[in-house]
């Protein structure tokens, strides 16, 4: 009994004394990791959809509240003047969840451009959503009343050969971030300004 | 005192290097091993939960009841995984983002929960860590090594660190992409223990 | 249901969890040597995969999340999968003998199997739904037990062959691996 007692006692603590820790170490890298992220994966993927901006998207990001789920919105003003939001929504491809991140102009209703953020798809195959910039660039200039599922289901958008399950899932992003836009685009506005 | 605490690290960088003579942890051998760059990174990575756990494990080896130790050593070593993960998800994002799955994964690497078992388990806490970093250095330079020989077949380039290599092997070689991909780890390892036994043997 | 046989097929042939994602090599060069041990080993491992595979993402969706400590993953998913093999083992010992005779010495085995541990992993990262993560589970256990047969098969005639003295073992063992995982990247692309 006293063995029985021991046991749970030594387990009990440990597994305190580790959450305590953990809980501590990501306190105290919660921020520099949100900076790495905003770095690596989206900044560039922001700076190719609004390659001139005359504010900064990264630093004027803000959050709005999308059914429960917050999604983090980075406005840009583009150099004609009109004013422009990017975020970014996900699909599930071959490899799994595509990361796409979907510029709009606010004052058009069009796609400015998207941009593949993450991916694990097969390299050399489904990659090239992200590598090749042609197929990426279907979707520019795009109205927002454009279906954008593949050709074979009736849309408007050319798969890659070899890759249709990656084409899909970039499809069914720009597809998710189109009603999103068409639905929360007061709220958008509003924060804009 | 000092000899015996030299002995403990330098047997993990020939006499039981991991992964050739103790053929334990070839997952992240063969996954991550594409470059040099890599290689290092996984390696360090591990060399720190292994020091860490084999110290905090030879300190509480007479607290921790029998029965439950391995459920101990897991919780051990999957906290100090976590902090590893989180501290390069903070600061070498770019690291951990080719890594991947393979840092949480650490805590199922053989070789840490192999040495708590096998060493840490049994000797006080300086021979613990001494043995945790020979053993960690000894499987970093494994990985170095065979990320160096798939990056130079593979790519034509050796890089250690940022994005300019430092060497660059002749014009006109053509790179076996083969090296690159999941085959060439596996024939790449599998030569390189050949070489050990080869050299072993005399 | 077209999705789902994508993923079984990718999980399987593709995207094989030993020869293409590197995962549970331990084990694959371990009880490979013997046709015998490596069916055992299979047939333990999609056993305990599944069952992981299911509660490791419930773990997460209802517990972790909710309570947003996701950072607590990895120590949860290893607490669980050790806990489980436990008393999957508890389990057969008693009510089951005949089938804990077969795959009884293997199950210990298993917590340290990062094939089952790295399954549970992609299942979250890849945002799989319930129904996915069980078909991927499953669809990348019969991959692990499919190249470990095929791979046992091989080795059992290299017992035959004489091998060089240095390439003896698992070196030989390594480059054989080597080229049935050469075989299995022409399925690339088939998707």
């Amino acid at each position: 009994m006293r063995e029985m007692i021991n046991m749970v006692v030594v387990l009990t603590v440990l597994t305190a004394l580790s959450g305590g820790l953990l809980a501590t170490v990501k306190a105290k890298t919660e921020v520099q990791i949100e900076n790495q992220v905003l770095k690596f994966q989206k900044a560039p993927a922001i700076k190719g959809i609004f390659p001139e901006t005359t504010n900064d998207p990264l630093a004027e990001r803000f959050m709005i509240d999308n059914e429960g789920v917050p999604l983090q919105v980075f406005p840009g003003k583009l150099s004609d003047g009109s004013k422009a939001v990017a975020f970014e929504t996900k699909g599930t491809g071959f490899g799994g969840a595509v990361g796409l991140m979907v510029g709009i102009n606010v004052d058009t209703d069009t796609i400015v451009e998207v941009r593949v953020t993450t991916h694990s798809e097969t390299p050399g195959i489904g990659s090239r959503a992200k590598d090749d910039p042609s197929f990426a660039s279907q979707f520019s200039g795009k109205g927002l009343d454009t279906n954008f599922s593949m050709k074979a289901d009736g849309g408007a958008v050319d798969a890659m050969s070899g890759a249709t399950v990656t084409s899909k899932a970039v499809s069914v992003a720009a597809n998710q971030a189109k009603e999103i836009y068409q639905k929360l685009k007061p709220e958008i506005v509003k924060q804009m300004n | 005192m000092a000899q015996s605490l030299a002995k403990e690290f330098t047997k993990g960088l020939w006499a039981e290097i991991p992964p050739f003579r103790l053929v334990l942890g070839l997952c992240p051998t063969l996954a991550v091993t594409k470059s040099v760059e890599n290689g290092i990174g996984m390696g360090i990575a591990t060399t720190f939960v292994l020091v860490f756990s084999n110290l905090l494990i030879s300190l509480l080896r007479n607290i921790i009841p029998s029965k439950v130790r391995i459920a101990c050593y897991i919780v051990i070593v999957a906290t100090f995984v976590t902090i590893v993960e989180l501290l390069m998800q903070a600061y070498t994002y770019e690291l951990f983002l080719k890594l991947g799955i393979f840092i949480p994964l650490i805590v199922v690497n053989c070789i840490v929960l192999g040495r708590a078992e096998a060493f840490a388990n049994k000797n006080g806490p300086l021979p613990s860590v001494a043995d945790g970093l020979g053993i960690g250095m000894g499987f970093t330079l494994s990985l170095a090594a065979l990320g160096a020989v798939r990056e130079l077949l593979g790519n034509g380039t050796l890089t250690i660190w940022g994005g300019t290599p430092i060497f660059e092997m002749a014009e006109g070689f053509l790179p076996f992409r083969f090296m690159l991909e999941a085959p060439g780890a596996f024939i790449g390892l599998g030569l390189m223990l050949c070489l050990m036994n080869l050299i072993g043997k005399k | 249901m077209g999705d789902l046989f994508v993923l079984v097929i990718s999980c399987i042939f593709i995207n094989n969890i030993l020869l293409a994602q590197f995962l549970g090599n331990c084990p694959f060069l371990g009880t490979s040597k013997k046709m015998e041990t490596a069916i055992g080993m299979a047939m333990a491992v999609i056993f305990v995969l599944v069952m992981a595979g299911a509660i490791t993402w419930v773990v997460n969706e209802y517990m972790l999340k909710p309570l947003d400590v996701v950072y607590l993953q990895t120590v949860s998913f290893i607490l669980v999968i050790a806990a489980l093999v436990q008393f999957v083992e508890m389990f057969l010992k008693k009510s089951i003998p005949a089938l804990y005779a077969g795959l009884g010495i293997f199950l210990p085995l298993i917590t340290t199997n990062c094939a089952v541990m790295g399954v549970c992993l992609i299942n979250i990262k890849e945002e799989y739904s319930f129904i996915e993560a069980l078909v991927t589970s499953f669809s990348y256990a019969a991959g692990f037990g499919l190249a470990l047969v095929l791979f046992a098969g091989v080795r059992e005639r290299i017992l035959l062959a004489r091998v060089p003295k240095p390439l003896q073992d698992t070196s030989i063992g390594l480059i054989t691996a080597g080229i049935i995982a050469l075989t299995f990247m022409s399925f690339k692309g088939m998707v």
